[in-house]
């Protein structure tokens, strides 16, 4: 058993790609002692130049799909959202230790591609340097947070005390894969799948029946396959993101790879005009992992199995998709203003924008994400949460108050806490054609298409019967 | 030419499934390689200790490798655990379990790949 499983292994090796191995020997003469990121940026200059503009850097960009920003750029920086809430002040960087030691948060810009300091917008040499390129370009990269010695924290190599095991690694560089840019993407929110749904780290190599891009076994696609844009800049806002990376490449399934009339079915074809691609051909997701789909952050425990205070939250698996109209622009709500609220009350974090009157809409697949947050009584502003230190103390009024001074510069406050709901697009998780949805998902009593709340008088379907009777 | 394609394909297949019957089997052998190493190796290897801080993620899976093939038995052979009745490391721990130790580090090496979490 063993020596057929060598032998099978040596051939294999051959095998693999001649370019992979090409790139792959090639950095092994470039990186001769990795030194940090101005080892890379001796060669790659330019590339770094690139990738301090881009959103993944700046947490903040333009925002052209936004209805109602007035033309501000905006970002992670400087939202607030219905799941960590805000990554600046106090929370952007820093261990956070319960009673017994144990670290119960790093800090925000774990998920941030730089090494700890927050981007700035102007370039210099120090921004370029905090850079952190492994994260994308690495293979078995990993960091950690550590104090440095001016009692601050930066992001660093687990292995920056073994300069050869670091060598090897920060030789093994290439084009991102799927494992790269899951690293941040399946953990986003606070922990495996908590925040989209539709981004697991099952899609590290996943069957066909669970997506077809990105099955290993199938067509086997990147991400960047799909995502790659110019100069660093990805391709892809979805629905909830402020701003746009790539405003002149919007990203699709049509266009470059499907048609907008691709079925033999006439009757499918016939959908496309008026129903996103997704609605029919993502029917569940989160299907391995279970997804956060309400967060309160006013009603809070001490979890025993965590050893530290939490919200409380609903997860779901294996989620039915909600419906409805997308025009490819979203309407968000933007802190310092006062909030918008729906029908419920809820407070807007995002909603897409577009109705069934609008040609430019289409049907499409949404996480609906459902959360409780801190608004101002008076200037009915949102405000944001001090999480990681909340996590510690288990005081959430004295976190929403540390977040009023570091935000808005406020010391006396009053707040409500509010509903808020917010839509998020689901693209990923594309199943094979026939587990696709059929006819009769949508067109029956009860089934998936709520057609009154779409704009419908009834089943469009029902309608044509009656009108061919 | 296309017959070479074919076989390697064939190969192909052949360690995938191979690899996906090893991948089932590895979490119940990595529970109990924890433990072995806490009771084996851990004692020596601690923060601070001067034999030198190891844990898993102290070194690549190559290292590891290195290791355990060449370096072990030359670096622990005259080391006497204490706590495991005064015996050399080496008669100290069998070799099945020295093979759990062994993929349990590898496993767990600095460079295997793991999503980040927040806290
Ligand atoms: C001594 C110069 C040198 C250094 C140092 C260097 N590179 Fe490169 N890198 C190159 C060259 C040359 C290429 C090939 C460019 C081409 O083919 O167009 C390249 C290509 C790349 C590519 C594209 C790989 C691909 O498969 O297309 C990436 C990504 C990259 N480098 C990242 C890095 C990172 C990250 C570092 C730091 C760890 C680094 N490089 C260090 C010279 C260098
Ligand atoms: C270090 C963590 C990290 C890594 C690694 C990472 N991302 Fe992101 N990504 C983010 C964060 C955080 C945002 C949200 C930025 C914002 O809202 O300002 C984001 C946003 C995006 C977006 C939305 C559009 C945009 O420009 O903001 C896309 C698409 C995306 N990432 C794809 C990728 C792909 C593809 C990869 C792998 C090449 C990748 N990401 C790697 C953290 C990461
Ligand atoms: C968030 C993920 C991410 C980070 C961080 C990142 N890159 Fe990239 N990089 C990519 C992606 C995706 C591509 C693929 C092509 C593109 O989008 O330009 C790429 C492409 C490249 C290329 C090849 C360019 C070409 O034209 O083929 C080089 C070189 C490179 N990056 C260097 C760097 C360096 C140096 C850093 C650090 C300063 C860095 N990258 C940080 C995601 C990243
Ligand atoms: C088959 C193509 C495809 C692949 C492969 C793919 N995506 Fe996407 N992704 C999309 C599309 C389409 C959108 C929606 C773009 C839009 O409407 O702006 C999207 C949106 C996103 C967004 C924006 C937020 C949102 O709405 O979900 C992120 C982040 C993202 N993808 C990350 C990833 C990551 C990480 C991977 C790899 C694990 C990946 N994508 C693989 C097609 C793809
Ligand atoms: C009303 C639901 C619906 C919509 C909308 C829809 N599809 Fe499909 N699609 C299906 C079903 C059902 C099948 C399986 C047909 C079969 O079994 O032959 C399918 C099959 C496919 C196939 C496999 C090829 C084939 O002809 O069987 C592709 C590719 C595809 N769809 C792409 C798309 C793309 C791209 C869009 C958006 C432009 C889209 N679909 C919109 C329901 C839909
Ligand atoms: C994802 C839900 C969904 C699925 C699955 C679906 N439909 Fe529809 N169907 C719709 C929606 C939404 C409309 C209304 C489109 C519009 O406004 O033009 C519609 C409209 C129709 C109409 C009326 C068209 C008209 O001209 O008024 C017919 C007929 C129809 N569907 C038949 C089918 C058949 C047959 C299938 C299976 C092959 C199917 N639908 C699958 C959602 C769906
Ligand atoms: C009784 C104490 C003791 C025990 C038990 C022990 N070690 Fe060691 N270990 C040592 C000493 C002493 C050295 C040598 C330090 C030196 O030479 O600088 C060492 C060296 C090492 C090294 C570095 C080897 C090199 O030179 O590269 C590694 C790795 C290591 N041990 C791993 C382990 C592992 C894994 C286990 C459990 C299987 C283990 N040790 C059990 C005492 C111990």
């Amino acid at each position: 058993m063993r020596i057929v499983m060598l032998t099978t292994l040596i051939i294999l090796g051959f095998a693999a790609s001649a370019t992979e191995a090409a790139n792959k020997n090639r950095h092994e003469r470039f990186v001769k002692n990795y030194e940090g990121t101005q080892t890379c940026l001796k060669c790659h200059e330019e590339e770094a130049e690139t990738f301090f503009h881009t959103q993944h850097y700046q947490w903040r960009g333009a925002t052209p799909d936004l209805v109602n920003s007035g033309g501000q750029e905006l970002g992670k920086l400087s939202m607030v959202n219905d799941f960590c809430t805000n990554p600046t002040g106090p929370q952007w960087i820093g261990k956070v230790k319960n009673a017994d030691g144990k670290t119960l948060a790093k800090g925000c810009s774990s998920c941030h591609s730089g090494l700890g300091k927050p981007p700035a917008q102007e370039i210099s040499r120090e921004q370029l340097e905090n850079m952190d390129c492994l994260i994308c370009h690495a293979s078995g990269y990993r960091r950690d947070l550590y104090a440095t010695e001016d009692g601050g924290w930066e992001w660093k190599p687990i292995l920056w005390k073994n300069q050869e095991g670091l060598n090897s690694v920060a030789r093994r560089i290439q084009i991102p894969d799927r494992t790269m840019c899951l690293r941040c993407h399946s953990a986003s929110g606070g922990g495996p799948n908590f925040k989209r749904g539709d981004i697991e780290y099952t899609l590290k190599d996943p069957p066909r029946s669970f997506d077809v891009h990105m099955a290993s076994d199938g067509k086997d696609m990147t991400c960047v396959d799909c995502h790659e844009g110019e100069a660093h800049r990805v391709r892809g806002r979805g629905v909830d993101m402020a701003a746009t990376d790539s405003p002149d490449a919007p990203l699709s399934c049509e266009g470059e790879c499907h048609t907008a009339t691709p079925h033999e079915i006439t009757a499918l074809d016939m959908h496309t005009d008026r129903v996103n691609c997704t609605a029919c051909h993502i029917p569940t997701f989160a299907r391995d992992e279970p997804t956060d789909m309400f967060r309160d952050w006013s009603n809070i425990y001490f979890s025993e199995e965590k050893g530290k205070y939490v919200y409380t939250a609903e997860f779901e698996q294996n989620v039915v998709p909600a419906y409805a109209w997308f025009n490819g622009k979203s309407r968000v709500q933007v802190p310092g203003v006062p909030v918008d609220r729906i029908e419920s009350g809820a407070v807007a974090i995002v909603l897409p924008e577009g109705s069934k009157d609008d040609p430019a809409a289409k049907i499409h697949a949404f996480k609906v994400h459902r959360g409780k947050l801190p608004v101002l009584d008076d200037k009915q502003w949102l405000v944001p949460i001090a999480t990681e230190e909340f996590y510690a103390h288990g005081d959430i009024d004295k976190a929403v108050r540390e977040a009023a001074e570091s935000f808005y510069g406020m010391d006396e406050i009053e707040y409500s806490w509010n509903d808020t709901i917010r839509y998020m697009g689901i693209f990923h998780e594309v199943v094979p054609r026939e587990d696709a949805l059929g006819c009769l998902d949508c067109h029956r009593p009860g089934g998936r298409m709520d057609w009154q709340a779409l704009g419908y008088d009834g089943d469009p379907l029902e309608d044509k019967l009656r009108a061919s009777r | 030419m296309k017959t070479t394609l074919h076989l390697t394909m064939a190969a192909f297949v052949g360690v995938l499934a191979l690899g996906f019957s090893t991948l089932a089997t590895t979490p119940a052998a990595s529970a109990d390689g924890k433990e072995l190493y806490r009771e084996y190796c851990k004692g020596c290897h601690e923060e601070g200790s001067p034999n030198g801080e190891y844990t898993p993620m102290s070194l690549i899976q190559d290292q590891w490798t290195r290791f355990f093939d060449k370096k072990y038995t030359r670096t622990h052979k005259s080391v006497i655990d204490e706590k495991h009745g005064g015996k050399p490391v080496t008669e100290t721990i069998s070799p099945e379990d020295l093979e759990l130790i062994r993929e349990f580090s590898i496993e767990g090496a600095a460079d295997s790949e793991h999503p980040m979490t927040c806290g």
